[in-house]
């Protein structure tokens, strides 16, 4: 993509978009927020902010799940916003980010009509970003063969799935298999759309989603110890992008045990710090328990401190992206960024609703 | 003994309190596709929360019972009138409301007792 | 007192008598033992009722840990979709692994199901203590039932059987007395008129035969 011509394509909606990150959260919100003593606090604090008066007709008490709901209706108002206006090969682009939404609304509708259920309910619970028209198409298939074939016909997502998997893959192998199989083609086809579209919207998303295929891989090693998943399979698994491929991968693929993973992310420098729990962030993560057993293992810990890390790495690169001009990165970047202020402010909410006020902080804000 | 049978725990609460115990493996369909457990939402009639709790009562498999508090609360006449020792019926706090055990029916009955 | 109260329907007769005063006295034996029963069932209905409140508020701060640990699982995977698919894979009742968030948030969702599967360990304990809470509470209430139907119908009844025996039994004893009494007297009566006529034929006959024939003819 030329800089020259970005702006005439896409100066307004990059505008907006930067226009829309500034108004995400800043510490200053979020030391206000946690310092609210009700829900009732917390939808007051939020009404100063960006967020305005979302939550301003809902019926007390509200619940957790209701924010999170409202807040990532905003989001996707914003969103459609953007695709509407958008023209190619922005256009594009904001649809294959839906993508990874649909490959998570067509496991839950398969995994729906496979047990005969109400099919209102089922869309309703899909992922509003991830919603195309032909969607409710899927729930009238009957059997397995039947949804395989409307899957290939219906959605956006029929090259993954037709290189991916067969119709019988769809009847044998563990729902979340397909899932990290759909992922996993999703991913890699991503990326080499995002290599087409040239610098310096190629730089900027290959660093995150080469980042996004690592943190998959290492936690599909580290989730699949002690299951039914095969190393042969789980291989298949990786997304065949990232910084620990091909070699990191072929090592994770014969892991067995935590060590094997920590050493493997030694080699890259960034990853480095993923595994170095220091003893205070860890007491801080199981500070809260408070019966005795609750978890001491350091591996549980490591665990837990991981997650953490990949998210404040994932806002880390995400913040990155706009710090380039004319990229496209920056869409992807503030949908992943609101999201994660979505799922601060759920955890906030859900730290106020249980009155577990002593781990209100261990979100990551963005600033 | 009619106890043998008795291997399941049955659940009648709030989204979250039944992904917790499905969570730990207790969801069980049986050959009649009928399920152990109920999510109830704002949306949910009190007669259905009602005649599954006759339903999770009358089954000869269950031998305890979950029940969230403020669902409980909801058809309090019945749970009140329920003394069958099998299956257990137990008042649990659901996420945003601390279990509160002046409302619990056993309890009540405990304190009554503990009293005189 | 004495037999005015409800009393068995028996003949008052000596081996009633011991029959029924042996069966007091079991009754009395079976008295004293149930309410020991009772005493320690319900020192041990205490101990349950004591277990049975502190199990109720131990189980309400593991299960809001539990709750909480399925919030870290939302935030982790930030998707309200997880708590479906777990329904949905409901097939039956076990302890089998499964590979829900394989791609994210798996840690945190194995954690939470271990600290849910401790939950439900206090709440099977919970439930074992609460049914014998039941149990016992019903059985206290059939001892006790019994402890004061012996002590307020069957005692009494007896007792009063016993006194009504024992009256009976003095009454007839009396009248028993009363005829021997009167039996001794004829006897002493009729031995004097005899040694009076012996002495009157020894001394003078046919005057003392006279005598004693009108004495006779009179008594």
């Amino acid at each position: 993509m030329e800089a020259l011509f970005f702006n005439a394509d896409a100066g307004f909606l990059e505008g907006v978009v930067r226009g829309y990150k500034a108004g995400l959260l800043n510490q200053g919100n979020y030391n206000n927020l946690t310092q609210c003593e009700t829900l009732e606090d917390f939808r007051m604090q939020l009404s100063a902010t960006e967020y305005g008066n979302f939550l301003a007709n809902e019926p007390l008490p509200i619940s957790t799940t209701t924010i999170s709901e409202r807040a990532t209706r905003l989001l996707v108002d914003q969103f459609n916003y953007l695709r509407n206006n958008a023209v190619a090969p922005l256009d594009k682009f904001l649809e294959y980010m839906t993508y990874a939404y649909m490959i998570d609304n067509v496991i839950l509708i398969i995994t729906g009509t496979l047990h005969e259920r109400d099919t209102h309910e089922l869309l309703e619970r899909c992922h509003p970003l991830g919603v195309f028209e032909t969607l409710p198409a899927l729930c009238v298939a009957t059997n397995v063969e039947e949804l395989y074939h409307s899957v290939l016909v219906e959605t956006p997502l029929a090259p993954y799935f037709r290189d991916a998997l067969s119709a019988a893959d769809l009847d044998d192998l563990h729902i979340e298999i397909i899932r990290n199989t759909l992922y996993k083609a999703y991913l890699e086809d991503f990326s080499s759309f995002c290599a087409s579209l040239g610098s310096p919207t190629s730089e900027v998303m290959d660093l995150i989603l080469s980042f996004e295929a690592d943190r998959r891989t290492i936690n599909i090693t580290l989730n699949s110890f002690g299951t039914e998943l095969s190393k042969d399979q789980r291989a298949r698994l990786y997304p065949t992008i990232g910084r620990l491929f091909p070699a990191g991968n072929n090592v994770l693929a014969k892991a067995d045990d935590l060590e094997t993973v920590r050493q493997v992310c030694e080699g890259i420098p960034e990853y480095r710090n993923f595994f170095e729990v220091s003893r205070g962030h860890a007491a801080g993560v199981n500070g809260g328990g408070d019966f005795d057993d609750d978890d001491d293992d350091p591996e549980s810990a490591v665990a837990a401190a991981l997650e953490k890390r990949f998210f404040e790495t994932e806002v880390h690169y995400n913040k990155l992206a706009f710090l380039q001009q004319f990229n496209y990165g920056v869409f992807f970047s503030y949908v992943k960024l609101k999201e994660q202020e979505i799922r601060s402010l759920t955890w906030i909410a859900e730290c106020l609703a249980q009155q577990r006020r002593e781990r209100i902080n261990e979100f990551v804000s963005l600033w | 003994m009619a106890q043998k049978e008795r291997t399941l725990f049955a659940i009648i609460g709030d989204e979250d309190s039944v992904t917790g115990v499905l969570l730990a493996g207790i969801g069980h369909l049986n050959e009649h596709q009928k399920k152990n457990f109920l999510v109830v939402d704002s949306k949910t009639q009190i007669s259905t929360i009602e005649s599954a709790f006759q339903d999770f009562t009358e089954r000869k498999d269950i031998a305890i019972l979950l029940i969230n508090q403020d669902i409980a609360e909801k058809i309090r006449p019945t749970i009140d009138r329920y003394n069958q020792a099998f299956p257990a019926l137990l008042e649990i706090p659901s996420k945003d409301r601390p279990y509160d055990p002046s409302k619990d029916s056993v309890l009540k009955r405990v304190q009554k007792l503990a009293g005189d | 007192m004495s037999g005015t109260g409800p009393r068995e329907a028996v003949f008052p007769t000596r081996q009633a008598l011991t029959n029924t005063k042996l069966r007091l006295k079991s009754a009395q034996n079976g008295h004293s033992l149930l309410a020991k029963k009772r005493d320690a069932l319900t020192l041990r209905f205490r101990q349950i009722l004591r277990k049975v409140d502190e199990a109720k508020r131990k189980m309400g701060r593991v299960l809001q840990l539990a709750s909480f640990s399925l919030a870290e699982v939302t935030y982790a995977t930030g998707a309200n979709s997880i708590a479906y698919l777990v329904q949905e894979q409901a097939k039956t009742a076990s302890f089998h692994f499964n590979l829900t968030g394989l791609g994210r948030g798996g840690q945190q969702i194995l954690k939470s199901r271990d600290v849910y599967t401790k939950a439900l360990e206090t709440l099977v304990e919970l439930a074992s203590l609460q049914t014998a809470f039941m149990i016992l509470d019903e059985v206290i209430r059939a001892t006790n039932r019994r402890v004061n139907a012996i002590e307020h119908v069957v005692i009494p009844r007896l007792d009063n059987t016993v006194q009504y025996i024992v009256s009976e039994l003095d009454e007839a004893d009396r009248e028993e007395f009363f005829r021997l009494k009167k039996v001794q007297g004829k006897k002493k009566r009729d031995a004097e008129a005899a040694e009076f006529v012996r002495k009157k034929l020894l001394g003078d006959t046919g005057e003392v035969q006279e005598n004693s024939s009108a004495w006779l003819r009179r008594s």
